[in-house]
């Protein structure tokens, strides 16, 4: 069934639609303090918000750049959070925010990047990736980007929806439809 | 769907389970980077005692030019209706709200906040109000929800209000901000202009427009009021849909509705819209206000700020210097 967005009418906010007052204490504070303490050069508290935030910045990559460069480009857009952690007021905010970093970054790697000759995605030396493996990662590429986002999450670094929709700030609803309408375009493809 | 879709944990579906094995060998996890050494470290064996020194007259010479500039502003309060509460205590007989207190309505309580040189703020039912900051230039409130009418007669920039999603710039103008219990907001602005800003994602707000703002997201794209219920639907499903197979139509409707005051809000879509849906925003908003001098469409479509700013010049509604000029002068 067509999943609907559920916004309220908007209309000029009215003394009528005030809120009831009751609310709960500040689920952030541990990560405000995180975010500061690394901030401040804090390698430990750095890596606490490395850990947490990997899985969401590398789907992001994997599903834009070539292969052999998600790795790299995923230090980069850490190290780039890094340098800008002062500029983030809400640490609520800190998924959105570094994923906004991994995706602006994807699309300045893709434009700086010079025609070249495309290499094979395995060199000699590292692991090899078997090319049904790249074609299924080239088959999720193809799809539209909410799908091949979610499913990534999903199939490649083992989120559950509950965890897709805190990571990416989308509704529990929103992420199970674009796991079910990714899967099926995903099986069209592949067979 | 099957549950193991949604749930890694349940019994695995045997074509979704194939799938994960394949794609496993792409779950590379780098090791976190090593951070760079910050710059006073580096100083510290040899240049922070001079540096220190340094710091100190630099203090004292700021506070000895802003002691006459930094005096904090007492809000008085007064009540409207009702037994309004600052913290725990009553502000039925009124007060003043210091900084870092809390103004609580309940159902049946409205008050006012008032300082003659900024203007004033009605807090509405069922609102929780606190004061940040209280000093000349700079006023900043907090919405924690309900509801709230500015009234600001304060140059621009110097009265903000924090809400959990978003931060209201007031920038000369009277204005209503709601936010209810899950942080949404909604910005309705009755006279001159508000910026509503969220980690970079900011919009203006002009007059007769209302803008809605959403956690961890940000300000949606302003609209006026009179537009139709398909059009603002239309504009939230871009703003907030995330599904390409009916954003794309929303957002045709909205480039294919959009009326000549519209221009407004195809403006702030330029930016807002992805690099593939952009040429379709800009030719739309071409339509409705051709690119003036100094305007190039490919200044355009790399989000330029001067081809942008010309642009917006080009609307009529109000040149884009000033609200840089603000920025400059208020930093946040």
């Amino acid at each position: 069934m067509e999943q609907v967005l559920t916004f309220p009418r908007l209309q000029p906010a009215r003394a009528s639609e005030a809120a009831p007052v009751a609310r709960g204490a500040d689920p952030a504070a541990g990560r405000a303090e995180t975010i500061r303490a690394a901030a401040d050069g804090d390698q430990d508290a750095f890596g606490r918000l490395y850990a947490d935030h990997v899985r969401l910045v590398h789907a992001i990559l994997l599903a834009r750049v070539p292969f052999g460069d998600v790795d790299d480009l995923v230090q980069d857009v850490f190290l780039t959070a890094y340098s800008r952690l002062r500029e983030l007021r809400d640490p609520a905010a800190f998924c959105g925010w570094i994923a906004s970093i991994a995706r602006n970054r994807a699309t300045d790697f893709l434009r700086q990047r010079r025609p070249q000759v495309e290499l094979p995605e395995e060199l000699p030396g590292g692991e090899a990736i078997a090319t049904e493996s790249l074609a299924a990662l080239d088959a999720i590429r193809k799809l539209p980007e909410a799908y091949r986002d979610t499913l990534l999450l999903r199939l490649v670094e083992g989120m559950s929806g509950n965890e897709i929709a805190e990571r990416t700030g989308l509704t529990p609803a929103s992420v199970r439809v674009n796991l079910h309408r990714g899967m099926k375009l995903l099986r069209e493809k592949l067979s | 769907m099957t549950d193991y879709l949604w749930d890694p944990s349940a019994p695995p579906d045997p074509e979704i389970e194939r799938l994960e094995q394949l794609l496993r060998p792409l779950r590379t996890t780098p090791p976190a980077p090593r951070l760079p050494e910050r710059e006073i470290r580096w100083m510290t064996a040899r240049f922070l005692g001079p540096a220190l020194a340094a710091a100190a007259a630099v203090v004292l010479m700021v506070g000895t030019t802003w002691r006459s500039g930094s005096q904090s502003i007492g809000w008085s309060i007064s009540s409207v209706s009702g037994d309004p509460r600052i913290e725990s205590a009553s502000a039925r007989e009124g007060g003043q709200l210091g900084v870092g207190q809390a103004i609580v309505t309940d159902a049946g309580s409205r008050a006012r906040l008032e300082v003659e040189s900024i203007g004033a703020v009605t807090i509405d039912v069922n609102s929780r109000v606190r004061l940040l900051e209280s000093r000349d230039g700079r006023q900043r409130l907090a919405l924690d929800h309900g509801t709230l009418h500015a009234q600001i007669v304060a140059p621009p920039g110097q009265f903000v209000v924090d809400t959990p999603s978003a931060r209201a710039t007031d920038l000369g103008c009277v204005y209503t901000l709601h936010v209810d219990d899950d942080g949404v907001g909604l910005l309705s602005v009755q006279a001159g202009w508000v910026a509503f800003e969220f980690n970079g994602r900011e919009v203006f707000v002009p007059s007769g427009a209302s803008a809605r703002t959403v956690p961890h997201v940000g300000p949606g794209t302003p609209r006026y009021d009179d537009v139709d219920q398909t059009f603002q639907d239309s504009l939230d499903e871009v703003d907030y849909g995330g599904v390409a197979k009916r954003t794309e139509p929303s957002l045709e409707y909205v480039l294919a509705h959009a009326r000549r005051r519209d221009a407004m809000t195809l403006w702030h879509l330029i930016s807002r819209v992805d690099a593939a849906h952009r040429p379709a925003v800009v030719d739309a908003l071409a339509r409705l206000v051709p690119m003036p001098d100094g305007a190039t469409r490919d200044g355009v479509m790399r989000l330029e700020r001067t081809s942008l700013d010309a642009w917006w010049n080009a609307l009529g509604l109000q040149d884009a210097s000033w609200w840089r000029v603000w920025k400059r002068e208020y930093p946040r």
